[in-house]
């Protein structure tokens, strides 16, 4: 089992998370929603995996680049 | 009776003899590095230099130049550098004649010498004088050691060649970096129009073992320069493939959009059967809610000719989409914004990887369509370190300073300079705009903050908003005639084939002006 990381790709804040964790996801799958520029973005599954975890809850600030959850693939 | 041994005996046994020495002298030459390497290339999946050459041009095409060269700074290498390394020569794809550099790891790490110098000097100058497209096909470990070393390898080997680098785009070149590829090879390679990497490649100026010992600590060859890296990082990647055959397929592929040379109009086609079929629901694929993004690379292949878009740089600057297409049997560069990615903010990524397309369409006659949907250009101070300024003025240069037809279509949102930069105004030859574009000078939401001072939530803000956004809805703009046209989307495709055809470059039987045919390959 390889982990793989999912990151915000914009500064902005979770909006909406739209998986649980232990849920498996296919590549492109929506993980979760940023809010930024007052659109929503969503952060895609690069790989098909299980989110092991997420690090970050709705709300929380985020950067670009930063990991906002673990898949196991 | 003369002592020339070429010339001894009868005519009969002159030919056999002859005959004898060519058949061995050709059998050394293909023989490469010999039996045991090819063999392990071949257990671990990956084709020889001359398997590449056969997988990339028609059959029986190949007429190879430089079959006997071998070393010519070492007389102690003359045996065990079979074609010097580099296979060069000339074929054809399609029916269309190419020239072609094939690397061949075998022999001496395909590094670069004196003589395959040569060879590979001769196949540009061709290329460039008879308006061939160039292939280079990148596996090489760089300069040959020790032939290189010293003032006298220096002053013998290098720098003969004062436009060995030069590009001015007289015919298009495509690279695929199948293995260890550094030093010249690696220059090749992304100084191509086209690049193409194989998953487990290494392009890179020089090995790992030479960083590491340049830097003391050690380097793992696909962090210095593996596809990974090239897709997602530097963009040197237009493409990457799982095999070798893929990268020759891609090569083909490409090559099929361009014309031979800068002065002829790119190949057309034949329409494929089914193209358009699905423009009757085009506007589906657009979310009706402003704030929701989708994937516009589904309105783009809606809109060309079926399975004709050929993405470039997917992974690299996502928030623009670069790719060549067929619309009505014509190549067409694509530019779209695609607020998949970043909500369609455009960043310097976006921008570098715009700009190169730009230039490859203006060297080689192909004409442009950009699709419209961007908030702006991404700003903050990360943007400004990566020196936004520049990248989005370069951008906007080159698109101004295209000669080609351009052809712009607003789909939804067109903000500030970056409505200029994606061909509003008089930035296009034809602008035209689905009923669902909104063209400002900033997003309505930002600029009731800036005008009123309101924020969503606050008293007033609706109503606030409703007027600017009100604002910003194409038919002010189509009533003065700024956009030149308002159509449905279902016609998008019909309207951009008449289009076309009305701005088709007669005077000049479809070559444009090449005013960027000398700007770099990377930014």
């Amino acid at each position: 089992m390889a982990e793989c990381e999912a990151k915000s790709e914009v500064t902005g804040s979770v909006w909406k998370i739209v998986t649980e964790v232990g849920q498996q996801v296919e590549a492109g799958d929506t993980i979760m929603i940023i809010e930024s520029m007052k659109m929503e973005i969503p952060v895609v599954a690069e790989e098909s995996g299980t989110i092991k975890a997420f690090l970050v809850k709705e709300e929380t600030p985020v950067t670009e680049g930063q990991v906002v959850a673990v898949l196991e693939s | 009776m003369s002592a020339d041994r070429k010339t001894e005996g009868s005519p009969e046994t002159r030919r056999v003899r002859l005959e004898r020495e060519f058949a061995a002298r050709q059998a050394k030459a293909l023989a490469m590095g010999g039996a045991e390497r090819i063999a392990r290339r071949t257990a671990a999946g990956v084709l020889n230099a001359r398997s590449r050459i056969d997988g990339l041009l028609d059959p029986e095409s190949f007429i190879e130049s430089g079959l006997f060269g071998v070393s010519s700074s070492r007389a102690e290498d003359r045996d065990r550098s079979a074609a010097d390394g580099k296979i060069t020569g000339f074929g054809r794809i399609e029916g269309r004649e190419v020239a072609v550099v094939s690397n061949d790891f075998t022999v001496m790490g395909a590094s670069s010498s004196s003589t395959n110098g040569r060879k590979i000097a001769h196949a540009k100058r061709v290329a460039t004088q008879r308006g061939l497209p160039l292939i280079f096909l990148g596996e090489s470990s760089g300069a040959r050691m020790p032939d290189h070393m010293g003032s006298r390898g220096m002053g013998t080997l290098l720098g003969n060649d004062p436009t060995q680098y030069v590009r001015m785009r007289e015919t298009p070149w495509a690279s695929a970096t199948l293995g260890l590829s550094f030093g010249s090879s690696s220059w090749y390679a992304v100084l191509s129009d086209f690049c193409v990497v194989r998953k487990g490649a290494v392009l890179a100026v020089s090995s790992s073992l030479l960083a590491s010992l340049a830097i003391g600590e050690a380097v793992d060859p696909q962090d210095l320069g593996g596809w990974k890296l090239h897709a997602e990082v530097t963009g040197f990647a237009d493409m990457v493939v799982e095999t070798d055959e893929e990268a020759l397929a891609a090569i083909r592929n490409f090559l099929s959009y361009l014309p031979s040379h800068c002065n002829e109009a790119p190949p057309e086609l034949a329409v494929p059967e089914g193209s358009g079929a699905d423009m009757a629901n085009v506007i589906d694929l657009l979310p009706e809610k402003r704030t929701q993004v989708y994937d516009v690379r589904k309105i783009i292949r809606a809109i060309v000719d079926k399975d004709s878009f050929f993405e470039l740089k997917p992974r690299f600057g996502k928030v623009g989409v670069t790719g060549l297409s067929r619309i009505g049997g014509r190549t067409v560069g694509i530019i779209a914004n695609n607020p998949l990615s970043k909500g369609g903010a455009l960043d310097t990524d976006a921008c570098e990887k715009i700009t190169s397309f730009l230039v490859l369409c203006d060297s080689f006659n192909i004409p442009v369509v950009l699709l419209v949907d961007t908030p702006g250009f991404a700003i903050g101070t990360d943007a400004e370190r990566k020196r936004a300024p520049g990248k989005i003025m370069n951008f906007m240069q080159a698109l101004q300073m295209f000669s080609m037809p351009k052809i712009s279509v607003v789909l939804r949102k067109s903000y500030g300079q970056a409505y200029l930069n994606m061909g509003g105004g008089r930035n296009s030859d034809e602008v035209a705009a689905w009923p669902t574009a909104e063209v400002s000078f900033m997003d309505p939401t930002f600029a009731v903050k800036v005008v009123h001072g309101l924020s969503p939530g606050d008293a007033g803000f609706d109503e606030a908003f409703a007027s600017m956004s009100k604002d910003s809805e194409v038919w002010d703009m189509a009533g003065a005639y700024a956009v030149q046209s308002v159509i449905e989307p279902h016609t998008t495709r019909d309207y951009l084939i008449r289009m076309l055809e009305v701005h088709r470059s007669r005077m000049t039987n479809g070559v444009g002006q090449h005013l960027l045919r000398a700007w770099p390959t990377s930014y």
